[in-house]
């Protein structure tokens, strides 16, 4: 069974009939067409990479169907830069080559960007206890937790 | 993964239109749905396919905690993210906030909730030995708009079992009253950081004027026959000091050897006792400590 949403992604408002099975993860991929949100393990809701913000906040887009949607306000990955400026935070991912593959980075980014706004002067740990629910397989994070140590720093 | 077709999707404004809701759906065939971080696994793996989802995300006055006569209720769509923060559960309920700041990952507590995990009843979950731990009772409200209460330990059944009626919505959880020298704490073991319990002990405990425990209660999660007290526990601890680490190690280890686990792929049953021993030592020290700490009454 089908229904229609009207979902606001990265300020554009995207209205459409899907079926109620629908994932919002797909929605943002495959309706919107907006393919850095990532999926990898699809299944269990573990690997973090298809995080983007619901109303501001971080959340799983694989753990949440479409139509729950409905009427919320969603960030991705391609939102975070401003008329082409990347985030302090994205500078600060280039800057300390905080990826290797890069295909957890958009989760990583969208998770860290709203604990940042949750506690904009964190400790090393508390960065590590941030980052549990974003699993990266190249970097074993240092690089990671160095770019949002120095991100903290600059906006802070 | 993906979920099996779903018919249909309701989302309730309030409580009454919730159950009105489910009592247009035949019995068994819709599904509650609160943060969908445990049902949202459940139902891509279709573990469970309802036709019929209801989403209670809008339903504001299942949300929230205040205090009560008496004690503090917990709205069951209260999210993690809220229970973590709220620093009027220090003291005697702090167990709560152990509990809830390492559930999952961050993301996680920003959509679970204590509803729904205390309705999901998994077997490695926190929130259910907790509420136990705790002495906490949960309110029910049924299509007909009978209204009931139960102990947490009488609605915690076994793993995905609980005593909810498919005609009745969980509104709120709530917390006992407790003397202001009181403290609890829970503490979980798990294979990685934050992961999902292997074993978790919660520890209530009052104290009198002279320091020494009144009443306590232990509660153990992460068992094949669901979330536990341990009684033998409890009555170990009873005129126990928070000095007394022989007396409170040999309630540890009562609490251990008299709870029934089982051997699986994450522990074996003499590990898991282990586990239940140490951990139940560190939390019932927490509990200690937070029932002498003082705080602004």
């Amino acid at each position: 069974m089908n229904r229609t949403v009207s979902i606001t992604i990265n300020g554009e408002v995207y209205q459409q009939s899907v079926p109620i099975r629908m994932l919002l993860v797909d929605f943002i991929r495959d309706v919107a067409g907006l393919t850095g949100t990532h999926v990898a393990c699809t299944f269990e809701g573990v690997c973090g990479a298809c995080t983007v913000h619901l109303d501001g906040e971080a959340v799983k887009s694989c753990l949440m169907l479409a139509v729950q949607a409905d009427g919320h306000r969603i960030t991705t990955v391609e939102g975070l830069a401003v008329d082409g400026e990347l985030s302090v935070l994205q500078k600060a991912f280039n800057d300390h080559h905080a990826l290797q593959c890069g295909f957890c980075t958009s989760g990583i980014l969208m998770n860290a960007a709203e604990f940042l706004k949750v506690n904009p002067h964190p400790t090393e740990s508390e960065i590590r206890s941030a980052l549990v629910g974003n699993l990266c397989r190249c970097t074993g994070y240092a690089h990671i937790v160095d770019a949002i140590k120095d991100a903290a720093g600059r906006t802070g | 993964m993906y979920p099996a077709p779903i018919e249909n999707y309701l989302a309730p404004a309030t409580v009454q239109e919730a159950l009105k809701a489910l009592g247009a759906q035949a019995v068994g065939e819709a599904q509650f749905i609160a943060g969908g971080q445990s049902l949202m696994q459940a139902i891509k793996s279709r573990l469970i396919s309802p036709r019929t989802l209801i989403d209670l995300q809008h339903v504001a006055e299942l949300k929230g905690i205040s205090a009560e006569a008496g004690g503090v209720r917990i709205g069951a769509m209260t999210r993690y993210r809220t229970i973590a923060a709220e620093e009027r559960l220090n003291g005697a309920y702090e167990a709560l906030r152990d509990a809830a700041s390492h559930v999952g990952d961050r993301q996680v507590r920003n959509r679970g909730t204590i509803g729904g995990s205390l309705c999901w009843n998994y077997l490695a979950a926190c929130m259910p030995p907790t509420c136990i731990g705790l002495g906490a009772s949960v309110e029910l409200l049924d299509t007909k708009g009978e209204k009931r209460t139960l102990l947490a330990e009488e609605f915690l059944r076994g793993p995905l079992e609980t005593a909810r009626k498919e005609t009745e919505i969980l509104l709120a959880v709530v917390l006992p009253g407790a003397p202001p020298k009181s403290g609890s704490a829970y503490k979980k073991w798990g294979l990685v950081t934050d992961a999902l319990p292997v074993v978790g002990v919660c520890a209530f405990v009052e104290i009198g004027d002279d320091g020494r425990c009144r009443r306590a209660r232990l509660a153990v999660g992460g068992l094949a026959t669901g979330p536990r007290r341990s009684k033998a526990g409890e009555e170990a601890l009873a005129g126990a000091a928070a000095k007394d680490a022989d007396a409170i190690a040999a309630a540890a280890d009562r609490a251990a050897a008299s709870t029934e686990v089982q051997a699986d792929m994450w522990a074996d049953a003499s590990y898991r006792k282990r586990l239940i021993s140490a951990l139940a030592r560190e939390v019932v020290a927490t509990a200690f400590a937070r029932a002498q700490a003082r705080r602004p009454a």
